[in-house]
């Protein structure tokens, strides 16, 4: 019965704005921020896990996702909303497969997980997702990082940064960035990146580290991260 | 309520889950009308498994059959369920494979959500609960195996549901044969080799005494952290070597075998149109 | 009598060296009466990609209409050309999606991978079982006798010619034997670069 009554939260503005999407946008710009770079032999995805208070325990809290063995997803923004899609992806990638006997390709997951974030931008009684997904992965001899928003809409980078401070993020990557960059290398870029608004000091308990290439997605562990800012230093 | 149908939306809306009956009201008119309704392929099948001191092996033969024919020669009847859990299938074929797939994608998503491997008790409730909602009409009797945090286990899971956790178990119409290798030379705490002899006997038993089983045997083992797969392991009965060789010759069609068993009358193209590929 | 029987029809398809083949008979019958010498039931599904499909024709033709509109729905959404193996496993899932109330069809596949021209073939029951083969997948009216022929006729790696020869003789010979199928043949020879599409010459009773 209530169907009746339940419009569409986003609704159009006057001036042809849809509101709630840029508020939805505005959400994932204020939240942790996250980097994804391609290089030629993978992808990679670093997100920052910082919490508001140190009595949290902080090896629970994920940002990063696996979606199949050759794909995995981080977010900027909602992190319940982020759950939802991680189910929803998962959830696409193995109705896929179960219907094609083949891994889904990275460009059909990212159209399907984007088809369902366009779908709460004009049902009824929902609102959009209050984040953009980074998504890496690897198929057919082929690294892919796409970015999904709110509105739907996706693109393919060669390496970005979203959320808190990510015009700084994406400046700084624009510099960095070249086409030949190894996998080690871009770990690097990717942490640099990530520590350029970072407050306070980085360890490997507060951000997450995630690569992707032809041996499938996977997070890179603690002693890794370690590893990694220490050469850093 | 706010419904907003996220399976729907996920799956599109032409594609409906589930199955589909909008067959069903024709065919059984067709039924009433005398003819008979045709049967799906079975797998008549051997399919053991067996408990050792440090894991699980399942084993099968690979016949296919539809009817009194022999479709399939060496089909794979040991199902991947995940890296740790394997299901050998008999019954009907079709039902084997897509009900082990569907398991199988199913604990992939437990293992996804959960963080850690899926147990094989949890691939045992999936299923039972599958096959009891279908009532017996999904036909797939399977031989459940694996090894997960608790060790090693075997079950079995008959077509309606119900199941049995043993230390070494049969199914399929060549079971009793391999029973009787099974009740005959079983023992606690067998090594890999001994329990790869065993099941390999087993098999063999059901290859030669059953006519729904035959060629091949198919054996994987199952141990904490790895999985080795022999394809087939041993081969029972080999296809014989053919005597003759009844080549026609390319592009003619006069006779070249002057083998009479194959008369036949030549060979003329009536139309012939050669589409290119660009 | 059962209704595989109803209309008539043998398929059978063959691997050769980089190469396939599938061929069908042209009967269209109701039971003993023949209505049509001039019946389709090899449909291609794409460019070096074919399903043959015996069984009762009124579900040939629904289950060939479905099936070309999903394959180009996949062509179009994925930019790229379906594989043989991706084609079965959909082919499959239609069929076990009516489990319970089939269509009446056992589905032969032929064809070559659009990207690696890797010979394939396969074949399904009528709930979609799928079974794939390294010589020759054979279903229809006349089963028995084609994996008769097949068996004796069949050997590993021939080139086109020589394929095309085996098949047909295959299917002629079988089909002579099988009152329901037969009123001529066509074959079709799948190549990396061609298509040969022949028409046979059968006997007509």
């Amino acid at each position: 019965m209530s169907e009746r009554y339940s419009f569409s939260l986003t609704t159009f503005s006057p001036s042809g704005k849809l509101v709630q999407i840029e508020y939805a946008i505005a959400a994932v710009a204020a939240g942790a921020p996250s980097i994804g770079i391609k290089s030629k032999t993978g992808v990679v995805l670093a997100a920052e896990k910082k919490t508001k208070s140190i009595l949290y325990d902080d090896t629970t809290i994920t940002k990063m996702e696996m979606i199949t063995k050759h794909c995995g997803m981080t977010y900027s923004g909602m992190g319940p909303d982020f759950r939802l899609l991680v189910r929803n992806a998962r959830k696409i990638a193995q109705q896929y497969f179960m219907k094609y006997n083949e891994e889904i390709p990275v460009s059909q997951l990212v159209q399907r997980v984007a088809n369902v974030m366009q779908e709460y931008t004009h049902s009824g009684g929902v609102r959009p997702f209050g984040v953009s997904l980074l998504v890496a992965g690897f198929d057919q001899e082929t690294p892919y990082l796409v970015q999904c928003d709110p509105s739907g809409a996706y693109f393919a980078w060669k390496a970005t940064a979203m959320g808190k401070n990510h015009v700084n993020g994406k400046t700084f990557l624009e510099k960095r960035y070249n086409a030949d960059l190894e996998l080690e290398d871009a770990v690097h870029t990717a942490i640099l990146t990530l520590k350029e608004g970072f407050e306070g000091q980085m360890t490997e308990d507060n951000i997450e580290i995630g690569i992707c290439t032809g041996d499938g997605f996977r997070k890179l562990n603690r002693t890794e991260i370690k590893d990694y800012l220490a050469a850093l230093n | 309520m706010v419904s907003l149908a996220v399976d729907n939306m996920l799956v599109g809306k032409d594609e409906p889950k589930g199955f589909l009956f909008e067959n069903c009201r024709r065919n059984a008119f067709m039924a009433k009308q005398g003819v008979t309704l045709p049967k799906a392929r079975s797998t008549g099948t051997t399919i053991v498994g067996v408990i050792f001191n440090e894991g699980v092996v399942l084993g099968a033969d690979t016949r296919a059959t539809g009817g009194s024919i022999v479709c399939d020669l060496n089909c794979e009847k040991i199902h991947y369920i995940a890296d740790n859990v394997y299901c050998c299938g008999a019954g009907t074929a079709a039902d084997t494979e897509f009900t082990t797939r569907m398991v199988s994608s199913k604990m992939e998503l437990l293992k996804l959500r959960t963080g850690r491997e899926g147990r094989v008790i949890s691939a045992l409730r999936m299923l039972k609960q599958y096959l009891f909602r279908y009532q017996g009409h999904v036909s797939a009797a399977l031989v459940l195996g694996g090894v997960d945090v608790t060790g090693p286990a075997l079950y079995t899971v008959y077509p309606h549901g119900s199941t049995d956790k043993l230390p070494y178990v049969t199914m399929g119409s060549g079971s009793l044969a391999a029973m009787s290798v099974f009740e005959d030379g079983y023992k606690v705490g067998m090594n890999e080799e001994e329990a790869k002899k065993l099941v390999r006997d087993a098999i063999r038993a059901g290859i030669v005494n059953d006519l729904g089983s035959g060629s091949n045997v198919d054996i994987t083992v199952i141990k904490q952290g790895s999985v080795q797969q022999f394809r087939p392991y041993e081969v029972i009965c080999k296809k014989s070597e053919r005597q003759g060789d009844y080549t026609f010759p390319a592009g003619t069609t006069a006779v070249k075998s002057s083998h009479d068993m194959v008369p036949f009358s030549a060979l003329r193209v009536t139309d012939e149109e050669v589409m290119e590929i660009s | 009598m059962s209704i595989l029987e109803y209309n008539g029809a043998s398929i059978v398809a063959m691997k050769g060296k980089n190469c396939v083949a599938i061929a069908a008979d042209k009967r269209l019958g109701i039971r003993f009466q023949t209505v049509s010498c001039d019946f389709q039931k090899i449909f291609p599904m794409g460019k070096k990609l074919f399903i043959g499909l015996p069984g009762l024709a009124t579900d040939v033709q629904t289950f060939a209409n479905e099936l070309k509109f999903h394959t180009n729905l996949y062509n179009l959404s994925e930019s790229r050309e379906i594989s043989p193996k991706v084609f079965l496993s959909m082919v499959s899932n239609f069929l076990y999606q009516r489990r319970f109330g089939p269509y009446f069809i056992e589905p032969v596949i032929a064809g070559l991978d659009p990207k690696t021209d890797e010979p394939f073939i396969a074949s399904t029951d009528l709930i979609g079982c799928p079974m794939v083969t390294d010589d020759f997948v054979v279903a229809g009216t006349c089963l028995e006798q084609l994996y008769g022929m097949c068996e004796t006729l069949y050997k590993p790696d021939m080139q086109p010619d020589e394929l095309f020869e085996c098949i047909s003789q295959s299917l002629l010979n079988a089909q002579d034997r099988d009152a329901y199928s037969g009123w001529g043949g066509v074959v079709y020879v799948i190549e990396p670069n061609k298509i040969t599409k022949r028409e046979l010459k059968a006997r007509m009773d």
